[in-house]
């Protein structure tokens, strides 16, 4: 642990130096303007540096052992490795549910929790679904999107890839006060917040091989797919998008109006819908 | 930026970097989740469900013969592509604001390169979804007079994918206009990638242009 802060604190140093020097971003021309309203990344140089630092270690690190990972353990047991981790999200999930007022929700999580526990033997398997209680994921990251918090620049974090200063919080927030994590601390395993991050990690990069080598290929630039990929994804997470059972619909937006492709750009952006 | 911002946010970032909880992925898929019904609209419209479900047997059907050559297939995932979706309108938005500098050429151009490079980049993945099962979940007209279906892409192992398929009315048929997988949309990100290549070559289209030329040329591996 101590190991890893002192390697953390290099790279924490060479960020914060990476991100004061490109700092702030000259706007003389509308156009830059309309980019850096658009793409939301004041920070581009400094993040396309850490990005390239990060597919490095994807491609001698994360890459290899999710194959290493992919070809040691059956499906099955991959499955079950994936229920396991998300199993022990079930708590923070609740505590998250509820500050985003949705007790509901949040019994739902708990349900999960205590039903895969047990009948699902310490949650390697998923009985809860079938009893009517579904999984769903939530964070501090989109608690605090919930309450009214912007998200601020784009940012990408060594190591931990995509984020905004909300969803960096978040990860702090995650780590220190997620009962699981705080159970283990308690009970002397320190790292017990490293070894889920990693765990999580590698499945779900050896889950996602075939997603993210198609959207490299795809890419004509890899840094703003995985820019605009994030966002998405993020703001349909904190949104419940296609998993509430008061859904109201898809948005028709899920950006500023006039972003959307059904909205063409050249049209006004006073098209809000009445939805969002 | 602000310099003050830029200083709050460096310290942020130190924070979370010094207290780093874990490591997460950049495609982050947050556990399994599960295909749920959706309330059904008053104004939905049934054909649009029928209409994804016909061309998705078809798709099936056309490309899961995995003997096909890669000619074969890529001229079936054409002839499907052209029959069910919006390409030329796709195209344009694709685009961006870029649609409107380009020149009367460069368009031409490249409305043939991305028809092309949908094909050649999509073909290919396509044939594997053989065994895999799409279930409509719910249908709904949006104001601007598409439609959107919602659908459960139902995989042999691991839980469903969630797919969205807006479209538009073509006389008594349907042009699919965007697919939208687990809330990212194929259109916003190909947008955003596309204009990142362009603006990051001073606002030129033909860089764009030359990358997707290569693109299409190049054989994919397999």
């Amino acid at each position: 642990m101590v190991k890893l802060a002192r390697r953390s604190s290099v790279l924490a140093l060479l960020f914060s130096a990476m991100l004061l020097v490109p700092g702030c971003v000259v706007l003389d021309s509308p156009d830059k303007i309309a980019q850096v309203e658009e793409t939301n990344d004041p920070f581009e140089p400094a993040n396309r540096y850490i990005f390239e630092v990060n597919r490095f270690l994807d491609e001698f690190m994360l890459k290899p052992t999710a194959a290493w990972y992919n070809a040691a353990l059956p499906q099955p047991a991959q499955d079950s490795v994936q229920r396991f981790m998300a199993n022990l999200r079930m708590p923070w999930t609740a505590v998250n549910d509820f500050f985003q007022g949705r007790p509901e929700r949040s019994y739902q999580a708990v349900m999960r929790f205590v039903i895969n526990s047990t009948v699902g033997i310490l949650g390697l398997f998923d009985v809860a679904t079938g009893w009517g209680f579904p999984q769903h994921d939530e964070d501090a990251g989109q608690t605090f999107a919930v309450m009214g918090a912007p998200e601020g620049p784009y940012l990408m974090l060594p190591i931990f890839g995509p984020s905004n200063p909300r969803d960096t919080f978040g990860l702090v927030v995650d780590f220190l006060v997620d009962p699981v994590n705080i159970v283990g601390r308690n009970n002397g395993i320190e790292s017990v917040s490293t070894i889920r991050g990693a765990t999580t990690a590698i499945d779900n990069r050896n889950r996602n091989a075939a997603v993210i080598e198609d959207l490299e290929k795809r890419s004509t630039d890899f840094y703003a797919t995985v820019r605009s990929v994030y966002r998405q994804r993020r703001d349909a997470q904190i949104q419940n998008r296609g998993e509430d059972s008061n859904y109201p619909g898809p948005r028709l937006s899920v950006e500023p109006a006039g972003r959307h492709p059904f909205i063409p750009p050249t049209r006004p952006a006073a098209q809000a819908n009445p939805q969002n | 930026m602000r310099p003050r911002r830029c200083l709050a946010t460096a310290t942020v970032v130190l924070g979370s970097v010094l207290l780093a909880p874990g490591i997460e992925t950049l495609a982050d898929d947050r556990g399994p989740q599960i295909a749920q019904a959706r309330p059904a609209s008053a104004t939905t419209s049934p054909e649009a469900g029928t209409f994804i479900v016909t061309l998705a047997d078809r798709a099936i059907a056309g490309l899961a013969d995995k003997e096909a050559s890669r000619t074969d297939r890529e001229s079936r995932f054409r002839m499907l592509l052209t029959d069910g979706f919006d390409v030329p309108h796709i195209a344009r938005f694709v685009l961006g604001r870029y649609w409107r500098v380009a020149s009367e050429a460069e368009r031409t151009e490249y409305l043939q390169l991305f028809e092309d490079f949908i094909v050649h980049s999509y073909s290919q993945r396509f044939g594997e979804y053989a065994g895999e099962n799409l279930k409509v979940a719910g249908t709904r007209n949006m104001p601007d007079g598409e439609a959107m279906v919602l659908t459960d892409l139902l995989r042999p192992s691991g839980p469903p994918v969630k797919v969205e398929w807006r479209m538009r009315r073509d006389r008594d048929s349907f042009k699919i206009t965007d697919v939208v997988v687990e809330g990212v949309s194929m259109s916003i990100t190909q947008r955003d990638d596309f204009s990142a290549t362009i603006q990051r070559a001073g606002g030129r289209v033909d860089a764009l242009l030359g990358i997707l030329r290569d693109k299409v040329r190049t054989p994919i591996a397999n």
